[in-house]
């Protein structure tokens, strides 16, 4: 009798149970993931069943949404040969201002021709022009830079026809004046994107030019230099003792800053590394990742992060907290709805495509066979990864969009955008994931099977530990990769225009189901007449960037983290 | 034609298999494919109880894969398949039902390069206890304390059981895997090649601990090393190609094999 068998012995049924759990709910995955692929693959082959009918692909929705805000002809009243019924139409427009009340007429004449479009502009000298030309189904904007509200008096003109809802196509609109070029601090938001474009020119060059190798080593020679660089890192803000402070050099001082702190931070983590300083304690690693060149790039991300989420704010807080007003007030528009769209696009996708993909990429690697089937999923999985973004649009459509078919019919609605995102990002996180077991030594795997552990314990306790930093990247960086993808979604059908936070599950709840993202916001405003509408593309586009970039830095301290965990 | 005259001039796996006393596990007529490659003819060996036995030939003779098939480690290459019969006490190792899991706690194995895994030192020894048992803390402690001391390395490790394993040196470490391996008190070590990636004074340490461990568990080893084997092995067994050559007692190969083959190989004029 030896004295280990004296101990309780471990129940071996839930463990074997566990085993085959683990395994049927990878091999589960697997399959689910193969499904999706094997119906993508059928729908590249195949896309003409998109809509229903043969031949006829037809897009969620239109872009834009029927608003109050555009005068829309989409059906005015013509006859065969496309000539107006009626008169053209009469728009009565309306303000006071100090100088008086003033009223105006402007004859609108509809031409059957499409894509004709005159604008109205309003100004101090009035109205720009008493006719207009506008071809049939476009839009035209009536622009004013007065500083008083203009109203409609009247719109006379062809009655329009109604649509299957009952709604007249052509609809009253109110035009707005509080469309302003400056903001109440003094800042236009052209200034604004130039001190962004500033800051990130700066740390561009703080991160790559000036650490170089040899300033680096004779500062990290003794102890007391990075001290001494770290109290000189305050000295930029002496410049305000002698100058105004303004936001531009605010940002350009606290670039110094930073820049110095990471100078003293990287000569510090020199100096301790070779003088064997390091210390090997898990509640520091994280602080000490941050030390070496990769943290470097880290500070400089999460500078970039701060001062392009920052910079809007102090300038211009509506960037950040309002939502798309309308077409006339560029100043009191911000990226809000785009930016929760964003957020629940990624965390559904994500939601669905982690799970399945690592489940699919473990059951690929630890459990299945080299069998002709496993060859020709992994072959599949492999040129998955390189598909045009567009087609996995035209994937989610039919699936998740449409009804009829495989289609789940969830309609052009978060849901269904995040599930073709989480598509999309699939195979890019299974093949990541395989790379990163295939990377774990065998050793792990023989003394872990050498000392009795199953398969599925081997997996858990040894193997997807040391697999961890690689997956975290792999799942990050396509997270970072489909943040930025406008092209699905244009098709999956995001609007330009939404004057809502989004629903996330509005899909299944009869909802509001419309919904935008930032790439297709950015796509939206560069679409819109008006230099103001492509600043605030440009301020969005930084976002997005921002968005990316604070992803990919939470990718760096986790592999960092783990990394560290493991081989310190 | 001269490969052809060394295949044909190369003995049967030898059928004289005597050992004193017990035998812990019998192999019998073992074949063992890599795909199409033959790696093992007709091995028989009989593995003495509480005794050291080693494995000796050059290279590529197949002692490793004949000692990863005694716990059934070939299991984790695919291609790989064999034919014979493995048997321990009562337990049919080769039997396609076999219990892996309760194989691989009776049969523990020490790799040729230390691999603790990536935990503190005291998890290392104490994860194969917690995986098969539900000891409580104390008794915990007292195995991990008894198998480091067992594996002569506790007074190295006792002020740092929580560091990581993966910190240590490489002597350090193997002596480590081995605690690992005794924690569980197994009956059999399987020892492959454990010296090869050390230096003579950690290789010295881990020879004199086999020569203690003898006591409690039977020990395989496979080494490269003639001298390792005539020092701490009681029997030895010379392969090549394949072949089981020659078995016997560890005086008796090193002073007068039988075949002309071991001699040579002893001799170190080979080839």
């Amino acid at each position: 009798m030896k004295e280990i068998d004296k101990l309780p012995v471990r129940n071996r049924k839930g463990r074997e149970f566990i085993e085959k759990v683990g395994s049927g709910g990878l091999a589960l995955t697997s399959i689910i993931g193969l499904v999706f692929l094997l119906i993508l693959v059928y729908q590249i082959a195949k896309p003409t069943i998109i809509d229903g009918e043969e031949g006829e692909i037809v897009a969620a929705t239109e872009f834009l949404p029927i608003s109050d805000y555009i005068l829309k002809w989409d059906n005015p009243s013509v006859d065969e040969d496309g000539n107006l019924i009626s008169e053209p139409i009469i728009l009565q427009l309306a303000w006071d201002d100090e100088n008086g009340s003033y009223e105006h007429e402007i004859e609108i004449t509809v031409i059957p021709q499409r894509n004709v479009k005159e604008n109205i502009q309003l100004n101090e000298n009035g109205v720009d022009t008493n006719e207009v030309t506008v071809g049939k189904k476009t839009k035209f904007y009536i622009y004013s830079t007065l500083s008083t509200p203009v109203s409609v008096h009247q719109i006379s003109g062809p009655t329009p026809a109604a649509n299957e809802t009952g709604y007249p196509q052509v609809n009253t609109f109110v035009i707005q004046s509080d469309v302003s070029t400056v903001f109440s601090n003094g800042i236009s938001i052209e200034e604004a994107i130039a001190v962004m474009s500033w800051s990130f020119l700066m740390v561009m060059i703080l991160v790559y030019v000036f650490p170089n190798e040899k300033i680096i080593q004779s500062i990290s020679s003794t102890s007391k230099n990075h001290q001494i660089i770290r109290w000189l890192s305050l000295a930029p803000f002496l410049f305000f003792i002698l100058n105004e402070i303004t936001v531009i050099r605010f940002f350009i001082v606290l670039n110094c800053f930073i820049g110095l702190r990471m100078l003293a931070n990287l000569s510090e983590g020199i100096f301790r590394l070779s003088n064997q300083m390091m210390p090997l304690n898990d509640k520091i690693l994280l602080k000490h990742s941050i030390v070496n060149r990769d943290g470097l790039m880290l500070w400089a991300r999460l500078f970039f992060l701060v001062s392009t989420f920052f910079i809007p704010l102090s300038v211009h807080i509506p960037f950040l907290t309002e939502r798309y007003q309308d077409i006339f007030q560029p100043y009191s528009s911000g990226i809000r709805s785009a930016f929760y769209g964003t957020f629940w696009v990624m965390g559904i996708a994500m939601f669905m495509a982690i799970p399945i993909s690592i489940g699919a990429a473990i059951y690929l690697e630890e459990y299945a066979k080299p069998t002709r089937l496993t060859k020709l999923i992994q072959a599949l999985i492999t040129n998955l990864a390189g598909v045009p973004s567009i087609v996995f649009g035209l994937f989610g459509l039919a699936i998740f969009v449409r009804e009829g078919g495989f289609g789940l019919g969830f309609g052009p609605s978060i849901f269904a955008a995040g599930l073709t995102m989480g598509v999309m990002a699939m195979p890019i996180i299974v093949l990541a994931a395989q790379e990163a077991l295939r990377s774990v030594p065998r050793s792990i795997r023989e003394s872990a099977y050498g000392i009795g552990c199953t398969r599925w314990q081997v997996t858990k306790d040894h193997v997807l530990p040391s697999a961890m930093p690689g997956m975290m990247t792999g799942t990050i960086l396509a997270m970072s990769r489909i943040v930025g993808e406008a092209a699905p979604l244009l098709v999956v059908g995001a609007f330009g225009a939404v004057l809502f936070d989004p629903e996330p599950f509005a899909a299944l709840t009869d909802g509001n189901i419309n919904f935008t993202v930032i790439p297709i916001q950015i796509y939206a405003w560069t679409a819109e007449p008006g230099h103001e509408w492509h600043a605030m593309a440009a301020a969005a586009s930084i976002a997005l960037i921002a968005v990316m970039i604070s992803m990919n830095s939470i990718a760096i301290i986790l592999r960092e983290y783990y990394r560290r965990r493991l081989n310190s | 034609m001269t490969e052809e005259n060394t295949e044909n001039d190369i003995p049967p796996s030898t059928r004289k298999l005597d050992i004193d006393g017990e035998a812990e596990i019998h192999i019998d007529g073992l074949d063992l494919w890599y795909g199409t490659k033959q790696a093992l003819y007709d091995v028989s060996l009989p593995i003495a109880k509480n005794c050291v036995t080693s494995l000796i030939g050059p290279s590529g003779c197949g002692k490793s894969t004949l000692l990863r098939t005694i716990n059934r480690m070939n299991d984790l290459i695919p291609i790989c398949r064999y034919e014979g019969e493995i048997v321990q006490g009562e337990t049919e190792i080769t039997a396609k039902d076999a219990d892996l899991v309760s194989i691989r706690k009776n049969i523990g194995m020490v790799f040729q390069r230390p691999n603790p895994f990536p935990k503190s030192i005291y998890d290392n020894v104490a994860y194969g206890v917690k995986l098969h048992h539900k000891p409580s803390r104390e008794q915990l402690d007292s195995i991990v304390e008894k198998s480091l001391k067992r594996a002569a390395i506790w007074s190295e490790v006792s002020d740092r059981l929580h560091d990581l394993g993966t910190s240590l040196s490489g002597g350090q470490q193997q002596r480590l895997c081995i605690a690992r391996s005794i924690a569980i008190e197994p009956d059999v070590i399987l020892m492959d090649e454990p010296c090869s990636a050390l230096d003579p004074i950690a290789t010295a340490a881990i020879e004199e601990l086999i020569l203690e461990l003898k006591k409690d568990f039977t020990v395989v080893i496979v080494t490269h090393s003639m001298s390792q084997a005539a020092r701490v092995s009681d029997y030895t067994g010379f392969m090549y190609l394949g072949r089981m050559v020659e078995f016997n007692k560890t005086e008796k190969i090193f002073s007068d094999p039988d075949q002309e083959l071991t001699k040579r190989y002893i001799t170190g004029r080979f080839g």
